[in-house]
């Protein structure tokens, strides 16, 4: 709806796709925020280890609901940024604009929701086994 | 197998998610460039037509200032200017002034002048200190612009500016028309939807109280006299004044919402017409004649009559009330309003049975039943249109108002359709959908 409403504001400047993209991710951004007071972990750039976190798990085992009951289980701020870094694929630069918050602060709360679902991943596959 | 988290949930969204094929976005966008275009072609042409208007406006004026002689300029006096971002050297050369023109405002100012480009040229320019040389030419302007500002020309002019103002005031209308037709078809649309969501609650029932007044269309004819009524008395009184009294309708109407716009409604009323008519006696019975179309009560001994001589007779009115059982079809359709006000117009047709029919004969002090009319006709119908208000007070509650005319139609049996009563009421009720 808002796309609709809003598609004279569109500027011809970069692709339609992503100005949709962009626009569905402000709205949700703006119910996200009307809906939780959210705080983020800040923490300062420097001591935030860019890792990856590894799972050994065969991908057939796991469904698409089971992931996406991960995410909904993730404490809300934990939860944007997983979503906005690995869904979306916005960098951490990108998600410090538009949350104004720190580019630290963003790696924070990504590694930490990372741990966070591979713990619960790990779970699943004891409860399984 | 050790896997990337990141990866995992990556993979596992794409392989479910939806994408709207990829050559639809070029298309999308191609579409809203084309639609920029537009706007830019129609707002430049808008630009230039307030342009074209304007010049035309103030081209005129322009002219006469240009064609009045030209203001001396004092504060350039002396100056060179330098239109040349080269230039490096200016030079005076006096001896070049002009000796016929003593004036010293129409002095032409000859510059040497040399340019960084031309410095081995040594290029003489000729810059003026003011306008003189648009002064030598005034007089060639003058004859062009006194040209341009005849009366012919102005009434051209002018006449067009009426064509341009004509044809904007028409595309602003077109423009005006085509938006609000546009913002229609959009609230239509909107309305369909709610309607679609409402399904569930299509049928109202509306108990309908209300007033309303009858009269007739030709003159005030009682319809209770007869042509028949030749022989003295005279009880030949339809030229009496008659005239309709306020009563009441009451029962309840059953809608169903067909469509969004489109409804259909019928019920069962309990409708009363009340007539009056004035200035009669009530005299003894007179055995050999009984021209009206009165059908006395048993053991009733008067009768009316409007002729006040005779010995005994009483001054009264006569009071007719005659009591339909009403059931309408009529359809609905909104005109115009939302989801919580409406308004609509109304039109169908009623069944009337007769129900009660009864004369009275009012006094100043008492009103007393005296018969009945013969010559109403049991079964009827009547023609409704009418203009009905529903305002929505909740999801389920609606109010209800509505302003109905019905004409009645075969009401009486030695009377055409002209003296068939009309009635005009004003109808309240909530409703109840479901």
């Amino acid at each position: 709806m808002v796309i609709f409403k809003d598609i004279k504001k569109f500027k011809h400047k970069g692709s339609f796709e992503g100005w949709a993209k962009r626009v569905t991710v402000n709205v949700a951004l703006q119910k996200f925020r009307k809906k939780s007071i959210i705080r983020f972990d800040d923490l300062e750039e420097s001591k935030i280890p860019e890792e990856k976190v590894f799972i050994d798990i065969e991908e057939k085992d796991i469904t698409l609901n089971f992931l996406l009951s991960l995410i909904n289980k993730l404490p809300p701020q934990y939860q944007l940024i997983f979503n906005l870094y690995v869904l979306d694929e916005y960098s951490h630069k990108e998600i410090s604009e538009i949350l104004d918050i720190s580019i630290g602060t963003s790696k924070s709360n990504l590694s930490r929701a990372r741990k966070l679902l591979k713990k619960e991943i790990n779970t699943m596959k004891k409860l399984q086994l | 197998m050790s896997k990337d988290i990141d990866k995992l949930f990556k993979d596992k969204f794409k392989e479910s998610k939806t994408t709207a094929p990829t050559e639809a976005w070029p298309v999308i966008q191609a579409k809203l460039k084309m639609r920029r275009i537009n706007r830019l072609i129609y707002t430049f042409s808008v630009l230039g037509f307030l342009g074209l208007i304007s010049f035309m406006l103030f081209s005129p004026q322009t002219e006469k200032t240009l064609s009045k002689p030209l203001q001396k300029n004092t504060s350039l006096k002396n100056e060179v200017i330098l239109k040349d971002a080269n230039v490096k050297d200016v030079n005076v050369n006096k001896d070049k002034l002009p000796v016929s023109k003593p004036q010293e405002d129409s002095k032409k100012l000859y510059a040497t002048i040399t340019t960084k480009k031309d410095s081995k040229n040594n290029t003489t320019k000729f810059l003026y200190k003011n306008n003189t040389k648009t002064s030598k030419k005034t007089p060639f302007f003058k004859n062009k612009l006194g040209y341009a500002i005849s009366e012919k020309v102005v009434k051209g002019r002018i006449n067009l500016l009426g064509y341009s103002l004509d044809s904007l005031d028409y595309s602003v209308k077109k423009n005006l028309k085509a938006e609000r037709k546009k913002r229609r078809k959009k609230k239509d649309s909107i309305d369909v939807a709610k309607f679609n969501n409402e399904k569930g609650r299509r049928w109202n029932v509306v108990p309908v109280f209300g007033a309303l007044n009858s009269g007739r269309f030709s003159e005030n004819v009682s319809t209770l006299g007869t042509l028949r009524a030749v022989t003295y008395p005279d009880k030949y009184f339809d030229d009496n004044k008659s005239s309709g009294l306020i009563s009441n309708i009451y029962g309840f109407n059953v809608v169903f919402r067909a469509t969004n716009r489109l409804s259909i409604q019928t019920g069962i009323f309990s409708k009363e017409l009340r007539f009056l008519t004035e200035d009669l006696f009530l005299s003894e019975f007179i055995p050999d004649v009984n021209p009206t179309n009165i059908i006395y009560n048993p053991g009733v001994e008067v009768r009316f009559s409007n002729t006040p001589d005779i010995v005994g007779s009483e001054s009264v009115s006569l009071s007719q009330s005659i009591l339909y059982m009403e059931m309408p079809f009529e359809f609905k359709y909104r005109m115009f309003g939302d989801s919580k006000f409406n308004t609509n117009v109304v039109g169908g047709f009623s069944f009337l049975y007769l129900n009660k029919n009864e004369i009275r004969a009012k006094t100043n002090t008492s009103s007393r039943s005296i018969g009945k009319a013969g010559n109403l006709l049991t079964t009827s119908t009547s023609l409704n249109i009418g203009l009905d208000v529903e305002y929505h007070l909740s999801k389920r509650l609606v109010l209800n108002s509505a302003v109905m005319f019905k004409k009645h139609y075969n009401t009486y049996k030695d009377y055409n359709n002209e003296y068939s009563p009309y009635n005009v009421g004003m109808h309240v009720g909530i409703g109840y959908k479901f």
